[in-house]
């Protein structure tokens, strides 16, 4: 079955970029999220089993989407797709249960290694 | 007669480009001055506007007329695109930056001015090459200038930028977290460089 994948960016050229960085060969559907409260309400409604989430957006930011994931108990798995590369916003994203962390600007070579480390992919 | 330069237009698509790419690039800058001060660096949404040069005074957010700033400009070039950085400081600032890069207390002129130069040439240096990058351009930058030191906004801004009637302007502003520091990066292009900068955006966005 494909697993369902949500890629939560404000940038809708972000958005695109993390889409065509997605491994070929993975069975997923790709749902879209333009801020944290939209990417919120889809992982609720099951769109998030891995979600691809940015931190820096609009309304509801990525560490307010991983505080509601962890509070509701929600199953996403959480990879932070950020230009903010401090060492400090990978800690605190890493502490609020992200899996792992992509440095921004995304490639489908970074993005095949990381879903491969965590075994997040599951090729068909 | 005179040539007329078409007016450079930006739409949706290609602002949204701009400031994605500009979001990376202020990100590297963010990560080299937090890792040299020890101190998170707080990253807001970039602005991305065409303005009119008159108008440049209006688009900065964060030194209003009044504040004491010090500013320091830095032109870049590079596959016929070219522009100027320019780095407005918060005289404010100085205090809580002191701390950090552990500064004497009691800060001299020569003191104030090595701060002022190593934190535009490393936010400067690093978003122009971040976002060079991205676009594969190789910016080769000139020499920074002083614009002014402890004097106002309206007259920082009088001496400079006299070239341009309306141009592409990206503007980031910096703050650190939990003490007083904040500083505006504008990076403003020139009329015909936002033209082949345009087709690079969109090529990207094809």
């Amino acid at each position: 079955m494909a697993t369902n994948v949500l890629i939560c960016d404000d940038s809708s050229f972000a958005r695109k970029q993390m889409a065509r960085a997605i491994p070929l060969g993975w069975e997923v559907e790709i749902h879209f999220a333009s801020d944290g409260l939209e990417g919120l309400e889809a992982i609720r409604q099951g769109k998030g089993e891995v979600v691809f989430l940015d931190l820096t957006m609009p309304n509801l930011d990525g560490y307010g989407v991983l505080e509601h994931i962890r509070r509701e108990d929600l199953p996403a798995m959480v990879v932070v797709v950020s230009g903010d590369i401090q060492p400090d916003a990978q800690a605190r994203v890493m502490n609020l249960g992200a899996m792992a962390f992509i440095k921004k600007p995304i490639d489908s070579a970074k993005t095949e290694a990381v879903l491969t480390e965590y075994g997040i992919m599951t090729k068909a | 007669m005179t040539t007329q330069i078409p007016l450079v237009t930006l739409s949706d698509d290609q602002r949204d480009c701009y400031q994605e790419l500009t979001n990376v690039a202020m990100g590297q800058a963010a990560d080299r001055l937090a890792r040299l001060l020890d101190h998170y660096v707080v990253l807001p949404i970039p602005r991305v506007n065409l303005i009119e040069i008159s108008d440049l005074r209006m688009a900065i957010e964060g030194a209003r007329d009044g504040d004491a700033i010090s500013a320091v400009c830095q032109g870049f070039i590079g596959n016929g695109i070219a522009g100027e950085a320019l780095l407005l400081f918060n005289d404010t600032s100085y205090t809580d930056l002191a701390r950090l890069a552990q500064y004497p207390a009691k800060l001299t002129h020569q003191d104030q001015l090595e701060m002022l130069m190593d934190i535009s040439s490393l936010l400067i240096g690093a978003c122009i090459q971040g976002i060079g990058e991205q676009l594969e351009i190789h910016f080769n930058q000139g020499h920074p200038v002083i614009l002014g030191q402890h004097c106002d906004l309206k007259d920082i801004l009088n001496v400079s930028h006299q070239k341009w009637r309306r141009t592409l302007a990206i503007e980031i502003h910096y703050t650190m977290e939990a003490v007083n520091v904040n500083c505006d990066l504008l990076l403003l292009f020139t009329e015909d460089s936002v033209q082949r900068l345009n087709k690079k955006i969109d090529y990207l966005l094809d």
